[in-house]
Order: C-alpha cells, then structure tokens, then sequence
C-alpha cells in the first residue's frame, strides 16, 4: 500500500536515490534538506512514516526525532534512521531518542523497502 | 543509476570544495567547534554516499580522516600542522578519486602515503583510548573476528505495548532468519481468554535458537530498537554451528516441550554433549569471495552557483543590446564587409543568447508527471471522478521556482481534490458533469508568471469560513469583512473548513504552509471562489531573469511591448470607427469587442491616422481590444526592471531597450485592463 513518506537528508543525491527508490515502489515522498525544513512539512500533513539522515546541519536527526515525538500525532509514527554510522552507542542514542529502527548506508533498494513494509504495516 | 552518480558527483565536488574553505578556516581558529563539525559531516558525507555510489576507495579512505575529527570533535586530539597538512593533501587526493582513474599508480602510492600518516596520528590517541576502556576493544574484536558460526540462545519477552512503537516481533524474528540458522519456539501460555484480548498487545514470547558467523553484535543489533521493557537474553551456547548435528533439533524441541521454559545451565549440558558429537564430522566451510568492478563514472556536468549564471544573462542581455545597435547601424550605411561581419556577430549573439537563458529554466510540463499521479490515484481513493487539465505548460520557469513550487501545487491540487471537487452524486443533482475538471494553466503576464489551478467543485462558502474563523479565534465576531478578505483566512494557520480530518488534506494547517512555501520562492498567492461553481488558487511568481515574445507596437513616439501570449488577434479599423463608439465598444465581423482607446488612456493629443491598430487581448475569458497606433512586429524582449521610481506603476511591468537604444515599455494587459476599467465608470456596464 502506498505510504506517505518523509525523507530528511542533507545529501542531495541520498535524497534523489531514496525518493527514486520509494517511488518507484509506489510511495508518495516528500523531500526535505534537513531536520528544520522536516518540521515545516511535518506540520503541514501527516506522514506515515520519517526516514532521516543523522548527520545534517541546523538541526541533526537526533533532533529532529526529539522533536518530533514531543507532538501528539507522530507519537506513534515509524522513524528509521538511514546513516552511515553503525556505532551501538548512536544507535542507543537514537533509540533513546524515539527512533524505531536503523538502515545502514549504502543500502540495497530491496533492503531498504523491507525495511519499510516492517514498520508500516 | 548513471543519473545519480553523476549527482553525487557534483555534490562531492562540492562537498569538498566546502571542506577545502572550512579547513583553511579552521588553520585560522584550530579550536572553532563549529568547523570542526563541518569538517566532520563533510567527511561522512563523503563516506556514506561514496559507498552507496560505488565509489569504494573514497568511502575507505575518507573514514579515516573521519575518525580523526571524531576525535577532534570529542576532545580527544587537538587539531595541529601534521593534521591540517594531511587533510588539505587528501583534499587533492578526494578530487582526483572523484574524477579520474583510481587505479592510476601515483595515486595508489599518494593514498597509501597519506594513510601511513592518518594512522600515525590515530595510533597514540587509540592507544590511549584503549587502555582506558577495555570493553570497547572487546566489542571490536567481537566485530572482527566474525568468521567462526556459532549457537547462541535468545529468550525474548516483548512488553505488551511493543506493537504500538511500530516494532513487529515477528519481523525482529525474520531479521535473526537473516543472521543464519534459525529455531523459533513461540509461547501462547500468556494469551489471555478472547474477552480480555486487547488487540493492540503483544502476549506472545519467543525462545530462539541461532547459528551465526556475524557474532554476539549482530543479534544485539536486531533487537536494540525494542524498547528497554521487553526482556531480551542472548547467551552464547556453543562454539560451533550446532544444527549442523543432526540431533540437534530434535533434542531442543523436545526439551521446549516438556519443559516450559529453557534451563540455560541444563542447555550448556546438553550442547556440550552435542559438540563432541560434532568435532567427528567436521566439515569445512568455503569462502566465496566476489569482487564487484566498478565502472568509473566521468564528470557530465558542473555546478555553477546561481549568482554567476545571473551575471552571465545580464552581460549576454547587455550584448544583444548592442548588437541590435549594430545591426541597426550597418543597415544604415551599405558596406558589403560590415554586413558580413554584423550577421556573423547576429548569428553567435542569437545562440548564445538562446544557449544562456536556456541553462536556467525548464518548462513546467516536467513536473506534470507527480500532478496527473496524484490526481489519478486520490480521486480513485475517494471515488471521485476527476480529470486534470494543463494549458500553457510549455511556460519556462527558473528551475529553482519550479522546485519549490512543486510541493505547494501537489498541496493545493489534493485539496482541491479532497474539499474542492464533489463527489459524482452531488455533481450530478447540481446539474453539472459528473466528471470534475481541476484545470492547471501557466502563463506569462509582463515579468511574472502565473499559475493557476482552477477546479469546477463546490466553492467556497464565506459564510461558513466566516463561522469557523470566528469559532476558532482568528477573527473577531462581529468584524466586518469583504469577501476576499474573509477567503483570505484559509491561509492562516490552523484553519480548516473540512468537519471530518481526512488523511488527504484537511489538518488545518497546510494552506499557510502553501503561503509560507511560496514565498520563499518570492512570490505571491491568492484565492477566487464563487460557491457552486468551483475555486481558482492563483500562484503569481516572479520571473527576475526572462525573456518573453512581445508584439512592438507604438503610439505616438513610444514603443509598447504586448506579450504575445496574451494576445489573440489583431485587426487594422478606422479611425472613425473608434471614435463614433457607445460604450467603448466597437463591432468586428459580427463580434462586439469592448475597447480601451490607449491614446485617450494615456492622455496623448488626437491623432490624424486613418487606420489604427486594435489589439484583442484574452482578460479574464473575455476578449477586449487595446488600440494603438501601428504594429512593428514580433520581438524577442529581454526585461528590465524600471528601477525604483516607476514602482507604483501598475500597468507598466518592465522595458527592453531596442536595437537603436530607444526604450519599450511592456504592458501588463491583464493591470492595464482592470485599472482603466476601474476608473472608466460606464465602461462597467459593459460584460466585464
């Protein structure tokens, strides 16, 4: 089923591949350049689910979620980190954080929608 | 694929150009945390995406100047000359892995040198590190020596509300299928009696068996986003991969069953016994080993910031200017070589002019696609019968307006679809076609471009947003306000006229983040709506490097630019005619088109011409003349601005300089229409 999708990457070649990707695959994505211009959109519509990058500038992806789950709507709603840090310690952090789950980069297309389908159900 | 790997390629060339700025920023505050910082993201920048491109040598090797920031950022190491000088030389050695052959011998030897010295830096701080945390080497080593398969046990016990974090157990077990052999046992016995089920709790447990070569860390990584109530118990249980015995299975689902829970102590027992089973039929395990060739991918294009292309247009503007001059000039005095030589210049001027104005601007219909999908698949979801209409999307826009323009459009187009568009019964009892049109029509008017969504749905009601601003606090109860004033409140925030919240549109904020989005871009937006007969979203954008087709045309001694786009026909009538006129009104062919005498407008003296030129142009559906007094020809204008002293006029949106130097003003139609029509009471009568 299609999805609602936010993608939040400073990259924008991550972005175009991710959002190339997703769809693809038939999702409805939304691109945004870092976790400020993220809220801006998470403000304006409801997403099903948020994939941020962890580094970025302005506000980083550990913040973004901080954020993020402070609001009632997205209390619940998927947040998958996709970064190249692989550290349990940022893991720990991000979980702490709110985060639901974690893809490493580069990433297989097919890994990545998996992924996906396991936390939008 | 290529596509994206010629845009990491720019944005790599970038990012390193902004990591060669920050480091020579940071030789002049070696303790600036913030470029520090930058430095950091630009090298994981560069390591993430490299990977994920194929570009394998630039991920390895910038994850070491990485780790030496990492510990800059952390105060583990200070910033100093060796490494300042290593990674302004790995700048270089960056640039050329990016564009050129990695596999060249210098380079190779460059890299290997630059990395001895990255490793000399690294090694002291390690050390240190090491010696201080013990379990942080451990986890590494675990990490590194992943060959052997080894049996590990997992007892996981969710917390009841797992599901609710959007983590599935289920899929948890999937991933540790993934990590190698696997043995499930799932526990019922908490399920409670179906009346007392809450659908959204998991009661579920799991004891697993796992054989993995990719260690302790990987299974601790399936599960280490699962909140910290669930309890999760990983044990090592053997060395070896225990289903490779065959007993193996048969023994652990016996032991599951007559016992309801695992004895770890009673399980080492057991694997112990079974491994001295195994070590008589050992096997060995081959190593394949793949290794991928990656294709060098060459630099396609360039980034170039916006800035210079603008500086570029203006001296291009500036040059065709002067070559009109010229033009003008050898027409004037006949010489055969003069000739030769201005069409030569005319000839390069007009391509590069082309070439120049095309770099920065694309037409809408490339955007169209995302449009008709959206419309497609919402109207199907909401069994609504809609169709989307396009006009004018060949109109140019700088590529920059037209991102940003995307996201506001898919928003107005899904409440246009949501709210706007009835449903087919309702359309039907109100006497309208069942299918409903959303309309989207770009065009040109003076220096801006408009875009325009229209929709044949229901309206807006005033009355109702009246109402609902009031109950909401946006305006007071008794203000009195015009009905544009009172459409304009869909754009403040937190606002909705939809009762039920749909999944579409209909949050209460969206139409102020449509205004918020579509002035960054600088321009303007606006809203039209008759209840009954649909809304008209008008997106007004500027177009602050453009050309647009003109009509030259002349009144008196001043030359007007009409844009060609507005105009739909031109007919030569007399004098007399024009002036014996009711109403302002004259009749062509059996058509009466109401007209505005610009001369009289202008407050130009009587002409003695015999035949003036009337101009029909489209306003507002209706087709209404501009009279003036010849017609010169098409012309390709470049636009100026007319500089701050003409900023209050309205109908006047820019100039052009032409060939010999003389000044056309372009007419905005669409102003010069609806401010003389204001002024000009009886022309009011008229269908306007």
């Amino acid at each position: 089923m299609s999805k609602k999708i936010l993608i939040v990457d400073d990259s924008e070649s991550i972005r175009e591949i991710v959002n190339f990707t997703l769809a693809n695959a038939g999702h409805d994505v939304v691109k945004a350049i870092d976790g400020e211009d993220a809220l801006t959109f998470l403000n304006g519509d409801k997403y099903d689910l948020i994939i941020t990058d962890l580094h970025m500038p302005n506000m980083n992806g550990i913040e973004l979620i901080k954020k993020v789950r402070e609001s009632d709507p997205y209390k619940y709603t998927p947040i998958l980190f996709l970064t190249t840090e692989s550290q349990a310690e940022k893991k720990m952090e991000a979980k702490n954080a709110g985060a639901t789950g974690w893809i490493v980069k580069p990433f297989m297309p097919a890994k990545l929608l998996e992924a996906i389908n396991k936390v939008t159900r | 694929m290529k596509d994206f790997k010629d845009k990491f390629i720019d944005e790599a060339n970038e990012l390193i150009q902004n990591l060669e700025k920050a480091l020579l920023a940071l030789e002049e505050n070696p303790s600036d945390a913030e470029i520090i910082e930058k430095i950091f993201r630009i090298m994981h920048s560069l390591k993430g995406e490299g990977s994920m491109f194929g570009f394998d040598t630039i991920s390895k090797f910038t994850h070491n100047i990485e780790n030496i920031y990492d510990l800059i950022r952390n105060k583990k190491l200070k910033v100093n000359t060796d490494i300042l000088d290593v990674t302004l030389a790995s700048v270089d050695i960056l640039r050329a892995l990016l564009n050129e052959n990695e596999d060249d011998t210098n380079l190779k030897n460059s890299i290997t040198n630059i990395n001895n010295k990255i490793q000399n830096i690294l090694t002291p701080v390690n050390a240190l590190e090491n010696s201080v945390n013990q379990k942080n080497i451990s986890i590494v080593k675990g990490v590194e020596r992943n060959q052997q398969t080894r049996t590990y046990y997992i007892s996981f016990k969710p917390k009841k509300d797992v599901l609710k974090s959007g983590s599935n157990p289920l899929f948890l077990v999937d991933d540790l299928y993934s990590l190698g052999d696997c043995k499930v046992f799932p526990h019922f016995d908490s399920v409670p009696d179906i009346n007392d089920i809450n659908a959204s709790d998991c009661y579920v447990y799991w004891d697993i068996f796992i054989a993995t070569n990719k260690g302790i860390n990987a299974i601790i990584d399936v599960f280490i986003f699962i909140d910290d109530l669930s309890k999760i118990e990983i044990r090592k249980i053997s060395e070896i991969n225990l289903f490779n015995i065959t007993s193996f299975l048969g023994i652990i689902t016996e032991t599951v069953k007559s016992q309801k829970h695992i004895n770890i102590d009673k399980l080492n027992d057991l694997t112990h016994e079974l491994e001295i089973i195994f070590e008589e039929d050992k096997k060995k395990e081959k190593n394949i080993y793949r290794s991928e060739k990656i294709t060098e991918s060459k630099i396609s294009s360039i980034r170039v910031s916006a800035k210079k292309i603008d500086t570029l247009i203006n001296r291009v503007s500036e040059l065709i200017t002067i070559q009109a001059h010229l033009s003008l000039f050898t027409k004037q005095h006949q010489n055969d070589e003069l000739e030769a030589v201005t069409e030569e210049i005319e000839k390069i001027s007009g391509s590069l002019r082309d070439d120049i104005f095309s770099i920065r601007l694309i037409p809408l219909e490339t955007s169209l696609t995302r449009f008709y999908r959206l419309v497609r698949e919402l109207s199907h979801s909401l069994k609504k019968n809609i169709v989307l209409k396009t006009e004018g999307t060949e109109t140019e826009l700088d590529k920059n307006i037209l991102e940003g323009l995307t996201e506001p459009l898919m928003h107005i187009l899904r409440n246009s679809i949501d709210h706007g568009i009835e449903d087919p019964e309702t359309r039907i009892k109100s006497g309208k076609p069942e299918q409903g049109t959303i309309t989207l029509k770009a065009f040109y008017s003076g220096t801006n471009i408009f875009i325009q969504i229209i929709d044949d749905g229901a309206g807006i009601d005033v009355k109702k947003i009246k109402q609902i601003a009031i109950t909401k606090g946006l305006i007071e109860k008794n203000s009195n306000l015009k009905k544009q004033e009172i459409l304009n409140l869909i754009f403040k925030s937190g606002f909705t006229t939809s009762e039920t919240v749909t999944n579409i549109s209909g949050r209460g904020v969206g139409m102020d983040v449509v205004k918020q989005k579509i002035k960054e871009i600088r321009g303007e937006v606006d809203v039209e709506s008759t209840l009954g007969k649909g809304t008209t979203i008008t997106i007004k954008l500027p177009l602050t490097l453009s050309i647009i087709d003109g009509l030259l045309t002349k009144i008196e001694d001043t030359m007007f630019i009409i844009p060609i786009s507005s105009i739909e026909k031109i007919y030569a009538v007399e004098h007399s005619k024009l002036i014996n006129t009711f109403n302002n009104v004259v009749t062509i062919e059996n058509t009466q088109f109401p007209f505005f005498y610009l001369r009289k407008e202008f407050d130009l003296p009587e002409t003695s011409l015999k035949l003036e030129q009337l101009i029909i142009v489209n306003y507002k559906n209706n087709n209404i003349g501009l009279v003036v007094d010849y017609v010169i020809g098409e012309y390709q204008a470049v636009l100026k601005s007319l500089g701050s002293f003409f900023k209050n006029n309205e109908f006047i949106s820019g100039s052009s300089i032409l060939g010999d130097g003389t000044v056309a003003l372009v007419l905005d139609t669409s102003k010069i229409i609806s401010q003389f029509s204001n002024y000009n009471k009886k022309f009011n009568s008229t269908t306007v």
